[in-house]
């Protein structure tokens, strides 16, 4: 592109603009008209992550022997045979302390990030249904369900209620309320 | 003959006192006419071998420090604090924390996606958000794990290792309320996902608030175009907010009406609280300062006078003031702040000091505009417990032995 050869000058067309934004977000100032409009499908290109009521959870299904077999061929090297994490590898312990699994509040997260992000060397590779049966692995091993069978797909994944998630509080001190902690 | 070398050796011995910015050479050096003149350096280097991009001076050896944790993959590395000078941090030295790698992106096909609860839901180029008005600012950037190494006892040897996950930078871009503004956003919409384009896709939630106030759509750096690992070619900067929500090679921003709760900001960057509570959206990085100099690390070459300097921020405004005590706490002093004292952004603090030469301790404590005074480390123990960690931003002990020796102690 041009502007990261030369410093090319972009006339701008005559726009003036308020610098007060009101509490509303429509707003009466003048729009630049840059950008292109995208449809619905071009969007879905994009779109890959879930939302905690499991808007944008895929089709398939995994269960736990799915998981645990991905996990380890895939995952144990950093993640140790029993989630205990191996610290070289720079993960640590899915039992405990700040990655507890247990703790998390949303199920629907643990299949987002797994499924973006893991395995960390080759992240983006894993199919829907062994991201279903990871997530099945994981809530079984560290106890959140007690179910060696689980079979997880959108439906169940996103009925699923974490335990830790009223433990979650809002700081009195900090510009949120309880709303924005609130399930809609 | 004698004239003209006189002459010559005038001139350069003129450009060497430029450069120490001493006047007394420069009049010892014009009445010197009878002494043996220093050989000249003779030509140094051209135009053309410096090259077009300058390089610093190879006696400078300044870097960061790879951090303690993980492959490299995750983790990242710290600025040198104990040599920065003023507020800005070089964009080379500048930290960097990353959670898949630093991807390699080229500008002309990276694309912003803005979609959700708006009218209309756009792609912007690189070539698109230059067109809009731009603004230049001043901004810190904090890792939330400043200093977590810290938490439990004190292991950083300097205030590299102890603070360098935060640096200052000339931040330009387009505001990104702006932007928001074509695309028409729902009254309703309260959040936003923005989303980087590195392997993992990190993504994190940003308070409707905060576009609507202060964020950027960042392009550049310090006056040119962003470092690869700063997010090349875009990120997203928001002014105080802990360093991983300013989401680097920013590739898209969803519009909804609750926040997401991501992986990292229900884990890593989530603060725990007695009781087995955990702070939801623990953002902004509080009120913090640090003695730069002197500092761990280092040593005092015997009693008399030393500048202290150091760096004060807070993620809430601007720094009001900060108070340093040379004795251990018994007394503090206000130091003087170096201007431009900014929002949200790095602020030299210096007072000068004559050390007497006895064992001592010092320290320095910010105050912000919203009143926040830095805590000590016994209060911010109550507040987060034994697995807190993240967002430190306790008073920091420098000890001084008699030696001159300094290091990290607590008191
Ligand atoms: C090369 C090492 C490596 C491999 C292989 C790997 N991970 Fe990870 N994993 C990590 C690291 C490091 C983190 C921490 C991520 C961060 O902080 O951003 C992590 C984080 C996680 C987390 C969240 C808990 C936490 O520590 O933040 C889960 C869940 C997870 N990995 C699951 C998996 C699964 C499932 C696989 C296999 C498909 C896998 N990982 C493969 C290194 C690895």
């Amino acid at each position: 592109m041009s502007a990261y050869k030369t410093m090319k000058i972009i006339t701008l067309t005559t726009v003036t603009f308020g610098v007060a934004f009101g509490g509303l977000y429509a707003s009466a100032q003048e729009k630049f008209g840059f950008g292109r409009s995208v449809d619905k499908d071009e969007i879905a290109r994009y779109d890959s992550d879930i939302h905690t009521d499991g808007t944008g959870l895929p089709e398939g299904s995994g269960n736990v022997a799915l998981g645990r077999e991905i996990f380890e061929y895939q995952c144990a090297l950093c993640h140790g045979e029993n989630l205990e994490g191996v610290p070289e590898m720079g993960a640590r312990t899915l039992h405990d302390g700040r990655r507890d699994i247990k703790k998390l509040p949303y199920a629907t997260s643990l299949f987002d990030f797994v499924r973006r992000a893991m395995p960390l060397t080759d992240p983006g590779t894993l199919s829907n249904d062994e991201a279903y049966g990871l997530v099945a692995f994981l809530l079984v091993e560290t106890g959140v369900i007690d179910d060696p069978d689980l079979t997880l797909d959108a439906k169940s994944l996103a009925a699923i209620k974490m335990p830790n998630r009223k433990n979650f509080i809002i700081d009195p001190a900090s510009r949120f309320t309880a709303e924005d902690l609130e399930d809609k | 003959m004698k004239n003209t070398s006189l002459t010559n050796g005038n001139r350069r011995q003129f450009m060497k006192a430029g450069m120490a910015t001493s006047a007394a050479l420069l009049s010892s050096s014009a009445l010197a006419q009878e002494t043996v003149l220093e050989p000249s350096r003779g030509p140094g280097r051209t135009v053309m071998e410096m090259g077009y991009y300058g390089e610093r001076s190879e006696y400078v050896k300044d870097a960061r420090l790879k951090g303690n944790r993980g492959t490299g993959l995750i983790g990242g590395s710290l600025t040198p604090l104990q040599h920065g000078h003023g507020i800005v941090t070089p964009s080379g030295l500048h930290f960097e924390v990353h959670h898949s790698g630093v991807p390699d992106i080229d500008p002309s096909e990276h694309k912003l996606l803005i979609h959700g609860m708006v009218d209309d839901a756009k792609i912007f180029t690189m070539e698109d958000l230059l067109r809009f008005p731009s603004v230049n600012r001043f901004h810190f950037l904090e890792c939330a794990g400043n200093g977590m190494g810290e938490w439990m006892a004190p292991r950083g040897q300097t205030v590299q290792q102890t603070h360098g996950l935060t640096s200052c930078s000339q931040w330009t871009g387009v505001p990104l309320k702006i932007v928001l503004n074509e695309l028409g956003v729902k009254t309703d919409a309260k959040w936003i996902l923005a989303e980087g384009d590195d392997g993992a896709r990190m993504t994190r939630s940003i308070p409707m608030w905060k576009a609507m106030d202060d964020a950027i759509l960042a392009y550049a750096q310090n006056g040119e175009f962003l470092r690869p690992e700063q997010g090349f070619p875009l990120r997203l900067l928001l002014p105080g907010f802990e360093g991983n929500m300013n989401v680097k090679w920013l590739r898209r921003l969803e519009i909804g009406d609750k926040p997401w709760w991501t992986h990292h900001e229900d884990t890593e960057y989530a603060d725990p609280r007695p009781n087995d509570k955990i702070r939801a959206f623990s953002f902004y990085m509080e009120g913090r300062s640090v003695i730069t100099s002197p500092s761990a690390g280092m040593k005092l070459n015997g009693p008399g006078f030393y500048e202290i300097s150091g760096l004060a921020w807070s993620g809430a405004g601007t720094v009001k003031k900060v108070d340093i005590s040379t004795d251990s706490g018994k007394t503090w002093q206000q130091a003087n702040l170096e201007a431009p004292v900014l929002p949200k952004s790095h602020t030299r603090f210096k007072m000068p000091w004559t050390w007497d030469g006895k064992e001592t301790n010092i320290m320095s404590r910010s105050t912000d505009d919203t009143g926040y005074v830095q805590p000590t480390y016994e209060e911010m123990y109550k507040l987060q417990g034994p697995i807190g960690m993240m967002h430190n931003n306790a008073i920091q002990n420098w000890h001084i032995a008699q030696d001159g020796e300094i290091t990290n102690v607590r008191l």
